[in-house]
């Protein structure tokens, strides 16, 4: 395998918390609702009124993101656009459901059809950017984000790219989020129920980078020693052993079976590493590891780890990050290790 | 590619059957499996279509999938198709593991969400289906009926997800990561894609004829195929046969609208463009092209001027087999590559059915049964948005 | 029944109506009625809309003025502006 150095030159997201903004990190919003919808910027500066009618709020989001984070990188272009998303538009797959099941199958709109496909998102960013490079999207729950950056990844590794725009990117709308809580999908014990969009742009340039993508592993349904190997594989392939990283970034959120979960298995993985939270700042969502790996990244150029990111609240600690490991396994089923370092 | 990803094992099932040799049976007699509407409640019935001619409950009993388990139809149909591929491959459920698992959709459960949709919001009931509604939950059902692969993801990219299935499990090889990886998509028909596409005014009433001058778009169809790509080494090791080889892929976005290609098929030229660059072969290698072909006023003249400016005078025989299958949107790039495959192995051309007429400045489709002995063909997928995949496949030298 | 002869609208109300339920159909929110020119070209320059639009166009015809419109390709001479459109649908509207 070449080289494989692969940097994280920007991040930016719109969620709960501020948007296009780092401010989460001295002024947290800390949100109080099982169900909150993400602060949104003004669209006007990415999208222009006759585009914006159609648009959902995902589709604006992943606008804003990503010509901010494509602006911040310093490239002028990417060599790939590369999409995750759980559940897709969300909002216009609704109207158009919504009219089919109430009103019948004639005389519906073509424009809710035509922008309700997952693939709608990372199109609609080449459409706007003119970038006729890789384009795809991933779909697979709360990996989605995770796979989008695998897929990338393994671009980097054969050297077929240099660059890439990573997206994570979800919506719940009130009609959603009453079907999904009901559903017992979402909104279980006290998670916050939010919304993701997250655009990451990744490239060779270590100067003016967040940090360093040094790499990641999915699995599926993983023994405990399998998730070991596979955590050995990853620090070995980065040239680091498990005393170089600093904090575990984990995907607790609020539902218990889950955070139990992630507690035991730290405990088994990680010894006694300092392990770190997001979701209570910015909700869960199947995309919610973008904003996840986006906090981590800010965490490593800013230099620090904000107090009230730590899970244990007893033992916050002022050290300087240098390498952080990320560990997704939300859904229980599908397991992600991604290692972000300065 | 330096080291060759073979494909060990293939399953499919379509509008012309369960299986490979069904499919083949169909393609050599020329017989289309599209007709009148018969499983999905519609009140569109004016539209041919290409249904798996199969019920939900009669794909259950063939799985052994008792009523109270919770599925959908594109799950069902990829659990047909992936156990044919899995068997073919000799890969039995303690080996998968070892194993990983890509599969395109986009409808996902749509079929029981609509179904159901007032039944949701009122909470009347059906809410186990609601946990079901996403298309990595379709994934995860088609691959756990079989046992516990070691990674399983999930490709949306509409029209070429199954076909940017295959890119990623190659990607996965020859990266190291796995040796051999399950590619390929299932789509069920569900009324949101049918209405949707109708109100897009880009379905046919009559049976589809892609590159004809008399086209007026596009039949729906459905079904899944799976493909089992293997690296060479793990092939020999555990001494299974290669149906065919992957020498080559590409994706590039055509960037021109949400639901039109560009005039130019500038996203198509630049897939089939890198697929026979990554192959290291030039245009005149490639013995005929399975067209994504789907009958729209627009998709043909696109493609038709991309696989132009690729092949200049020299096209290859051209032919979409949408006409056998309808378009089976999400499970197209697998279930014609698998077409594809077929051809390699056999010596024939798939005929594009329905064509009589030649568009203007549109490529003349193979229309009358062709026998021909087949090296490398390239097999194009062309999703909305301008996702734009290609395949290159070749015949298998290998004993 | 001659439905046409039982219409009172005048040109000028149907241009108004229709200014407003092109707004409604084609979300073009920040817009008013006031706005839009009857005689400028809906497609291209003018109000700059697409070939999308131009269905939802059609879908607005059959349900508010019952024509149904079998081949899109004739949208672009009903299209070309408001004051055609509406003169279309004054010869065959069947509501």
């Amino acid at each position: 395998m070449k080289n494989n150095d692969v940097y994280v030159l920007s991040a930016k997201q719109v969620s709960i918390q501020q948007p296009l903004s780092e401010d989460w990190m001295e002024q947290p919003i800390f949100p109080e609702e099982p169900y909150v919808r993400s602060l949104d910027p003004d669209f006007k500066k990415y999208v222009s009124p006759i585009e914006a009618r159609r648009m959902g709020k995902i589709l604006k989001r992943a606008l804003a993101t990503s010509k901010e984070a494509i602006a911040d990188s310093g490239l002028e272009t990417v060599d790939a656009i590369v999409t995750g998303t759980g559940y897709g538009c969300v909002e216009n797959t609704e109207f158009f459901l919504d009219a089919l099941c109430k009103e019948g199958e004639q005389l519906l709109k073509p424009t809710f059809f035509m922008q309700s496909t997952h693939n709608t998102i990372s199109s609609l960013i080449a459409i706007q950017t003119k970038n006729h490079s890789f384009n795809a999207t991933y779909a697979h729950k709360s990996i989605s984000f995770d796979s989008a950056l695998h897929d990338a990844w393994l671009q980097f590794s054969l050297g077929k790219i240099n660059s890439a725009l990573v997206g994570g990117h979800d919506e719940m709308t009130p009609v959603f989020y009453h079907i999904l809580k009901r559903g017992d999908v979402m909104g279980k014990d006290n998670e916050i129920c939010g919304e993701a969009a997250v655009s990451v742009v990744l490239g060779r340039n270590a100067e003016k980078s967040l940090c360093k993508l040094s790499g990641m592993r999915v699995l599926y349904h993983p023994t405990i020693e399998t998730l070991s190997k596979a955590v050995a594989i990853l620090l070995k392939n980065a040239g680091k052993r498990i005393e170089d990283v600093d904090f575990i970034l984990t995907g607790i959120s609020g539902h218990e079976e889950s955070d139990q979960a992630y507690l035991a298995e730290s405990e088994t993985l990680f010894g006694q590493m300092p392990l770190l939270k997001y979701k209570h700042l910015f909700g869960e969502s199947f995309t919610a590891s973008g904003l996840g790996f986006y906090v981590a990244a800010q965490c490593l150029k800013a230099g620090k780890v904000p107090a009230h990111l730590f899970v244990n609240q007893e033992a916050t600690s002022e050290k300087q990050p240098h390498c952080i490991l990320l560990y997704n396994r939300s859904d229980g089923k599908n397991f992600t290790l991604t290692l972000l370092e300065k | 590619m330096t080291n060759p990803i073979l494909i060990t094992g293939m399953g499919i099932v379509s509008a012309v059957g369960l299986g490979k040799a069904k499919s083949l049976e169909a393609l050599l007699d020329c017989r289309s499996g599209v007709g009148k509407l018969k499983y999905l409640k519609t009140e569109h019935t004016e539209f041919p279509v290409g249904e798996v001619k199969l019920s939900d409950s009669e794909m259950r009993t063939m799985l052994g999938l008792p009523k109270n388990v919770v599925t959908t139809r594109t799950a069902l149909m990829g659990m047909l198709a992936l156990e044919e591929a899995l068997k073919e491959a000799g890969l039995s459920a303690d080996m998968l593991p070892e194993v990983g698992f890509v599969s395109g959709t986009t409808v996902g459960g749509m079929d029981m969400s609509e179904l159901y949709y007032l039944d949701y919001i009122d909470g009347k009931g059906h809410m186990e289906y609601i946990a079901v509604h996403d298309c990595g939950s379709c994934s995860e059902m088609i691959a756990d009926h079989f046992g516990k692969f070691a990674f399983i993801s999930t490709l949306s990219t509409a029209c070429s997800s199954a076909a940017n299935a295959i890119i990623l499990g190659a990607n996965m090889i020859r990266c190291g990561e796995a040796e051999i990886v399950v590619v390929g998509g299932s789509e069920c028909i569900t009324k949101f894609h049918l209405n949707g596409f109708n109100s897009l005014m880009i379905l046919d009433t009559e049976p589809c004829r892609p590159f004809d001058a008399t086209r007026r778009g596009l039949n729906l169809g459905e079904g899944a195929a799976y493909l089992i790509l293997e690296s060479a080494e793990s092939a020999r090791r555990r001494g299974v046969k290669a149906q065919a080889v992957l020498s080559g892929y590409g994706n590039a976005c055509d960037a021109f609208h949400q639901t039109a290609s560009s005039p130019d098929g500038e996203g198509a030229y630049r897939a089939m463009k890198e697929a026979l660059e990554l192959a290291q072969l030039q245009p005149d290698d490639v013995d005929y092209i399975n067209a994504h072909g789907t009958g729209t006023s627009n998709n043909d003249v696109s493609e038709s001027q991309a696989m132009k400016r690729l092949f200049g005078d020299q096209v290859p025989p051209v032919s979409s087999t949408k006409p056998f299958t309808g378009h089976t949107t999400s499970a197209s790039g697998s279930i014609e590559a698998v077409f594809c495959i077929l051809a390699l192995q056999h010596g024939f051309l798939p005929i594009n059915l329905n064509w009589s007429q030649p568009m203007e400045d549109g490529i003349i489709p193979v229309s009358k049964p062709t026998k021909k002995e087949l090296r490398h063909v390239l097999c194009n997928a062309f999703g909305f948005g301008g996702n734009d995949s290609s395949i290159l496949l070749s015949k298998s030298d290998l004993p | 029944m001659n439905f046409k002869s039982l219409n009172h609208t005048t040109m000028e109300e149907l241009i108004y109506r229709l200014k407003q339920e092109i707004i409604e159909a084609l979300n073009l929110e920040d817009m008013k009625p006031e706005d839009i020119d009857e005689n400028a070209p809906l497609f291209g320059e003018g109000l700059g809309l697409d070939s999308i639009d131009a269905l939802e166009l059609i879908v607005l015809m059959e349900k508010n003025y019952g024509i149904k419109l079998q081949d899109p390709s004739k949208g672009k001479e009903i299209f070309k502006s408001v004051t055609v459109m509406a003169e279309y649908i004054q010869k065959n509207r069947t509501k």
